[in-house]
């Protein structure tokens, strides 16, 4: 995928294009607010990744002016501002993501692909299906190897998440943010418990694991 | 010290001219109640005294009458004479014009005026000296003509007496004033400077200054007194939060940052590097980050900026959240989480992650430290003050020396010493609850702890 950085620390911004090319993405890095609302303006990235503080032009005024000449790229946001109200200003200023420094490239890599990823028109698909495991996003049924399993609420948004994703790294912060809306990190390993619930019910009785474990970033849905 | 002597004179400054102004206001009014009165008074006197002719007109007319032409002439002529430094003069005329009675020495022209002044009138012997014009009025009396005049010295009087009231009363407000507002400036002066010398005290460094009020003082400056009062406790207060956080920061941040540093020195002299020691490492870095932010954020809620973000929360929807994350790794645990929440909702204002995160390190906190068979109970319920959450556990409980400082930063038991943590889940609990107007106390459930939160209505 291709990847605007628009970050002044030439430090963060080199450790983040290399870490992205290395993954065999193409990156272009803009140093300042200016140059990063031009590049953005050629509106042929996949994902932005913006800094808070910009000289030139400050994060959020880039964000809004990029949204207002209509360039719908997502964007994540890269703050060291960790203010309780920063995350909630930079998503209603336009920004899809809100990663707050420092961060663990990881984290921030399984973030820009899940951004990436989302399709540019909003087509909802009713079904997903990884290998023999099913889901039917209204009917809320979960199917493998034509067996019907059955999840509670919860555990079918966790698994309509990681399908979703699938074949994507999804980290432990992301599904705390999309399934259970907690935007802090609970000490206790509650993630964990629940996705080694969800092993259980879908990977156990079958042959074929299909969600894993990605050491040291998260946890990965494919066959 | 001399910068406070400055304020004093000033606030007396401030008093004189302040009587001053009043003053002029009052001198101001007062001409224009005297203007107002004396057209008044003149109206009205003039009213009077015609009025006053005529019915002495009236009078003579029936005297003249009973008694004819001398009893009339008689009449006048008394009246003439009675009349004391010519007051009132009068003329009888006969119908040749000719003068037949009175103090007037010679005739009008015709047409007979309203008024004319003192010394137009023919007039023999001296003039009250007040008066300064008569007011005339001529009346039929049989075939005589009568012309009476009276003196205008009532108006003048009235004035007199209503200007001499006005004069002392304007003196007796403007001396009044100035005494009464010298008296308040010298009071008023002691008691600013009473608290600019304990803001000076404050500035040069003295925190616990504080100005002395009268507890039953209601008036403004003891108003403001007690706010600059409670603002420097707040103050205080806030300082020590600071230099409590930086206490917490230099004691408890070197000690991972030194095993870190350990780590990777270690890491540098070996020949091999295995990935195991490099995620220990990252993991460590993890570990100093979230205590950080969990220090950041406790200082951000403290700091209470959020506020403006606040909506209407419904308690019992955000315990089945958190709950339903728990139940897991409570299950794991061995430990028993029930909730216990009424049909209805339990509304609260307040900030919704927030409060997600508050009941999340108390449940949090109630798992790690029960053993395996204990019960946790989350519960909420609507009472007359307000909503109330309890979390209840009967694990091993708090002792009691500890209750007051479990809210503490980086408090940790005796028993949760070496368990994982950094013993700021409950300090970030606290500041949550102050945020939001709550409070959150602690209490003995035998066996076990129970946390109360008591949100006001």
């Amino acid at each position: 995928m291709r990847v605007l950085v628009v970050e002044d620390d030439s430090e963060t911004a080199e450790y983040i294009c290399t870490s992205l090319k290395a993954l065999g993405h193409v990156t272009k890095h803009a140093s300042d607010g200016k140059q990063g609302f031009l590049d953005a303006l050629d509106n042929d990235f996949d994902v932005i990744v913006v800094d808070r503080m910009l000289p030139g032009l400050d994060g959020m005024t880039l964000v809004r002016s990029v949204r207002g000449a209509n360039v719908n790229t997502p964007i994540l946001f890269l703050s060291a501002l960790g203010g309780l109200n920063d995350r909630v200003n930079g998503l209603e200023a336009g920004a899809d993501d809100y990663l707050v420094k420092p961060f663990a490239f990881s984290e921030l890599s399984a973030r820009l692909t899940a951004l990436a990823r989302r399709p540019p028109m909003q087509t909802e698909e009713t079904r997903l299906q990884v290998v023999d495991l099913e889901i039917d996003l209204i009917r809320h049924t979960v199917c493998r190897s034509g067996q019907e399993i059955a999840v509670q609420p919860r555990e079918f948004r966790l698994l309509s998440y990681l399908m979703k994703n699938a074949e994507r790294v999804v980290t432990r912060t992301m599904l705390l943010e999309a399934v259970w809306d907690f935007h802090f990190d609970p000490n206790t390993n509650v993630v964990e418990t629940h996705i080694s619930r969800l092993r259980n019910k879908i990977d156990k009785p079958f042959d074929q694991p299909l969600i894993h474990t990605v050491r040291g970033a998260g946890y990965s849905l494919h066959g | 010290m001399d910068k406070h002597a400055r304020k004093g004179p000033s606030a007396l400054r401030t008093s004189i001219r302040l009587s001053l102004q009043y003053s002029f206001l009052y001198s101001v009014l007062s001409a224009l109640v005297f203007a107002l009165a004396y057209w008044f008074t003149q109206y009205e006197v003039q009213d009077w005294v015609l009025d006053q002719m005529r019915s002495d007109a009236g009078t003579l007319v029936e005297i003249f009458e009973l008694g004819g032409d001398e009893m009339l002439v008689d009449r006048v002529d008394a009246l003439a004479e009675v009349s004391f430094q010519n007051a009132r003069v009068y003329q009888l005329l006969n119908s040749d014009g000719a003068i037949v009675s009175g103090n007037l020495s010679s005739t009008f022209a015709s047409p007979l005026p309203d008024y004319l002044p003192a010394q137009d009138l023919p007039l023999a012997g001296e003039i009250h000296d007040e008066v300064t014009g008569y007011w005339l009025r001529a009346d039929d009396v049989g075939p005589y003509l009568l012309i009476q005049g009276t003196g205008d010295h009532i108006v003048l009087e009235i004035l007199e007496a209503l200007g001499m009231a006005l004069v002392v009363g304007y003196l007796a407000v403007v001396i009044l004033g100035l005494i009464v507002g010298i008296r308040i400036g010298r009071i008023t002066e002691r008691r600013i400077a009473a608290i600019s010398n304990t803001l000076a005290e404050v500035s040069a460094g003295n925190l616990a200054s504080r100005i002395s009020t009268a507890p039953k003082a209601r008036d403004d400056l003891s108003r403001v007194s007690t706010e600059i009062n409670s603002m420097l406790g707040q103050i205080k207060r806030l300082l020590e939060s600071q230099e409590q956080i930086s206490n917490d920061i230099a004691h408890d941040m070197r000690t991972p940052l030194q095993h870190l540093r350990q780590r990777l020195e270690k890491l540098r002299d070996s020949p091999t590097i295995r990935p195991d020691d490099i995620s220990a490492s990252l993991d460590q870095t993890e570990e100093i980050i979230a205590t950080f932010n969990a220090l950041l954020r406790i200082a951000q809620i403290e700091g209470s900026d959020r506020r403006e973000r606040f909506g209407l929360y419904d308690l019992c929807e955000i315990i089945a959240n958190v709950t339903e994350v728990f139940e897991p790794a409570a299950e794991d645990a061995g430990i028993e989480l029930t909730t216990k929440v009424p049909g209805e909702q339990l509304e609260v204002v307040g900030d919704g992650n927030l409060l997600t995160q508050l009941l999340s390190n108390l449940v949090e906190n109630a798992i790690k430290h029960c053993p395996a068979g204990s019960k946790v109970l989350v519960l909420a319920e609507s009472t007359l003050a307000g909503p109330t959450l309890r979390i209840t556990d009967n694990g091993p409980g708090i002792a009691r020396e500890d209750r007051e400082r479990i809210f503490r930063r980086f408090f940790r038991g005796e028993k949760s010493r070496n368990s994982p943590g950094n013993g700021l889940g409950l300090a970030l609990a606290k500041a949550i609850c102050d945020l939001h107007g709550a409070e959150i106390t602690v209490s003995e459930n035998d066996p076990g702890t129970t946390f109360e939160i008591s949100f006001l209505r």
